[in-house]
């Protein structure tokens, strides 16, 4: 009976949403509070704006409380109470993990969660997890280097809560992984698309059909990827399996998920977070669904190192659709659709990468990797985009480059320096790809 | 019929509330008593990390006074 429930929490998850807009202002206003009590770092920031937990009466108050950038956690880390410094709520006794950010963006940033945040995490997984239709009968297989980044650490715990049986897929390499797939018959995974392309790619080598093994549905993180309909559908078919999309960051928690209906975008969790989306250019908060802006969310529970209106730098939009899942918490449409500081300028035009692995995976004949390079030729902009053709398709070589072009041309607004490489020549990747590199910089 | 009523309708949350405070209340008494017991109060801690959790997914819409405004 339990496993025929389709929601985590049939409380939370269908309160009406002006009820659901109230708990996120009471709980605001909680975890405001408990910030500025406790965080010199908080408090001297909010002490600045001469903004104090009792002017917190309405959203509208919320929006005049002053964002957190990574750049200022990095400032403040390093420092007693080592090495978190004066952000830290709890004391340091209380902290009972560590992880840190990936560094993408530059220096990473310190993450403290003492065991409450750590079950709090395991929580906002498990709203994931069983709305993707994991349940205690499944047997879930981890393909991760379990370490200092968060990933799917907490994906396991939210595994382990629910009742799944749990295979952690640690320090074996890739081909030990797929054979303890098909020898455990595990049911589902989760990883990066890159690593879930990959992993097919690998077991194809194998003479397995990734397609044929016992894997029902994929949970995807980390990029973009699952939410980008030719990669979601490249990662499907490779595996026969159901793939969906979440998001999260070690900073402020994983907040949104794709629902079994797959409706072209994610649940904003909202009972656990607060998001709001900001105009990128007039700092506008943007209610209405259709524009585009960047995320600046709240984790409403987080205590050791508490996320209040952190500016992501996601790129998102209100869908103005309701799921036919039932949930009353909002869709964003198509996802994280990029990165406020990845969308670049190339030749005058503005540019988010998402964009050209769109185009590539959804070429027949063009295997799933690809390397896009800009650089500049005298004073102008130049951008080289490298890919493969698979085995097999080397006869149909021009008819897949002048749709290579005419895509990229219609999706991007620009043209491009194509290079064909040898299948497997370009870089592998096993966690997040970096696929883009702007050598103007 | 509305989600709300249906759900209000197959879920007593005043009564799981309840339940809820009360195994807090234990648990808490529990850690306490733990002082000079490792093993007695890290174990009540995790309990409690635990109530914590359904505070969040429960007691909050009680007790932050959702459903009445």
């Amino acid at each position: 009976m339990l496993a025929a429930q389709p929601y985590w929490n049939p409380i939370l998850e269908t309160l009406p949403h002006e009820k659901l807009q109230n708990l996120q202002l009471e709980k605001f206003k909680r975890i405001f509070k408990w910030t500025y009590d406790r965080s010199k770092f908080h408090k001297n920031l909010y002490d600045s704006s001469g903004i104090k937990p009792e002017d917190i009466r309405s959203f509208e108050d919320i929006k005049h409380v002053p964002k957190v950038e990574k750049a200022m956690m990095r400032d403040i880390q390093r420092k007693d109470p080592f090495p978190y410094g004066d952000a830290l709520c709890v004391p340091l006794e209380e902290v009972t993990v560590f992880r840190q950010t990936s560094g993408t963006t530059g220096q990473p940033v310190y993450q403290p969660d003492t065991w409450q945040d750590w079950e709090w995490w395991a929580e906002c997984w498990s709203y994931i997890l069983w709305a993707q239709g994991y349940r205690p009968q499944d047997r879930v297989f981890i393909p991760f280097g379990y370490n200092i980044f968060v990933a799917f650490w907490a994906g396991h715990y939210a595994a382990e809560k629910m009742g799944c049986e749990v295979v952690p897929g640690g320090v074996l390499d890739t081909k030990a992984r797929i054979l303890k797939i098909q020898e455990l018959e595990a049911t589902a995974m989760m990883g990066t698309p890159t690593y879930i392309l990959s992993m097919a790619e690998a077991a194809k080598n194998m003479n397995i059909d990734p397609a044929e093994m016992t894997i029902s549905k994929i949970t995807c993180a980390g990029e973009c990827g699952a939410s980008i309909p030719t990669t979601k559908k490249r990662m499907e078919d490779a595996w026969g399996a159901k793939v969906y999309d979440h998001a999260g960051a070690t900073e402020i928690g994983a907040w949104s998920y794709e629902c079994q209906e797959q409706p072209g975008g994610m649940h904003v969790n909202e009972a656990l977070f607060l998001v709001e989306i900001e105009d990128i250019n007039t700092g506008e908060i943007i209610n209405e669904p259709g524009r585009r802006g960047k995320m600046i969310i709240t984790a409403l529970d987080r205590q050791a190192q508490p996320c209040v209106r952190f500016d992501s730098k996601d790129v998102i939009e209100w869908d103005k659709r309701t799921c036919s899942c039932g949930r009353t918490f909002r869709l964003i449409k198509g996802g994280v659709v990029g990165r406020a500081d990845d969308i670049t300028k190339v030749k005058g035009v503005l540019l988010a990468p998402a964009a050209i692995e769109e185009v590539v995976r959804g070429i027949d004949g063009l295997g799933d990797e690809y390397e896009v390079v800009v650089d500049k030729a005298g004073d102008a902009d130049r951008i080289k985009l490298k890919v493969e053709l698979v085995p097999g398709a080397e006869g149909q070589a021009q008819m897949i480059e002048s749709r290579l072009k005419d895509q990229l041309r219609l999706k991007t607004n620009l043209a491009y320096q194509l290079e064909f490489h040898d299948y497997g020549s370009l870089p592998r990747y096993e966690v997040k790809a970096k696929r883009f590199k702007d050598l103007r910089k | 019929m509305p989600q709300e009523e249906n759900m209000e309708a197959q879920i007593n949350t005043e009564r799981i509330n309840a339940k809820i405070g009360l195994m807090k209340q234990t648990a808490e008494e529990l850690k306490e008593m733990g002082e000079n017991f490792p093993a007695l109060e890290r174990n009540t801690i995790r309990i409690l990390a635990s109530i914590k959790m359904l505070e969040i997914n429960i007691s909050d819409v009680i007790d932050l006074k959702v459903m009445n405004s």
